[in-house]
């Protein structure tokens, strides 16, 4: 609770602990936000190919980290 | 490493993967692990976990883990530093929901085609328990890994799972004051 506190009071600062705490949470939340749209793109018969265009990566990254096995 | 997991830790490990396979999730997670522990009893960990009144405020604890995972598993310490960029984890959260439903930040699938039906694997963060808990036995010089030393590495580790050990006054010093390293009789 303190340590949230904490944090809250500082993240104005130029700790680089809160900034780089930031980032790495940052970058689970979007993972989760693209499984979402790669999910519900997939669903709606999006192919890997739209879905790779939109993310602007290649076909094979993402099928290789949603496609099915 | 694992031969040298007791029957109690083990069972942890097999309780998460059937948490995570139950919830649909691509991966085993730390909380997976926690909730496991929970279920444990007769064993060390579970021992400690009563002598600091968590016994009967388990379904706290579970709930405290399903709203921590509905939030993409964003901690309280990480949702104020999001906020210091102006970033609302709770109103994206809200928002994703409102159009995917709820839970849809969670990671959780629920349907298991989604995944290929495979079993999950554990996840970066669950590794993590796992092996600080082989690190915290060493150093206590216990010559087992129980599902005691799983729950010390959860209160040693960032996450969601420490955090709300953390809540309820389960850290690493009330654990090993209640449940001590095993000294073995030397010679």
């Amino acid at each position: 609770m303190s340590e949230a506190t904490d944090l809250a009071e500082r993240a104005g600062d130029r700790d680089p602990r809160i900034g780089l705490r930031a980032v790495a949470a940052l970058r689970r939340l979007l993972e989760q936000l693209e499984a979402v749209q790669v999910r519900s793109a997939r669903n709606q018969g999006w192919s890997w190919q739209e879905i790779a265009a939109e993310l602007g990566v290649s076909r094979q990254a993402v099928h290789k980290k949603y496609g099915r096995h | 490493m694992f031969e040298r997991f007791t029957k109690d830790a083990r069972a942890v490990v097999e309780g998460a993967w059937g948490y995570a396979e139950q919830g649909g999730a691509g991966t085993v997670d730390a909380e997976h692990l926690l909730l496991a522990l929970l279920d444990r009893e007769g064993s060390r960990g579970s021992f400690a976990l009563a002598v600091l009144g968590l016994a009967e405020r388990r379904e706290v604890v579970r709930d405290a883990l399903r709203e921590a995972r509905r939030r993409a598993g964003i901690t309280r310490a990480e949702a104020d530093a999001l906020a210091g960029l102006g970033i609302d984890v709770a109103q994206i959260v809200a928002r994703v929901e409102e159009v995917h439903g709820v839970g849809a930040m969670s990671g959780d699938r629920g349907d298991r085609r989604w995944w290929g039906g495979r079993r999950p694997n554990f996840g970066r963060a669950a590794k993590d328990v796992l092996e600080r808990a082989l690190r915290v036995a060493l150093a206590r010089r216990d010559r087992h890994i129980g599902d005691e030393h799983l729950l010390l590495a959860f209160t040693v580790l960032p996450g969601v799972a420490g955090e709300v050990l953390a809540d309820h006054g389960v850290t690493f010093e009330a654990v090993t004051r209640v449940c001590p390293p095993v000294r073995p009789a030397r010679g």
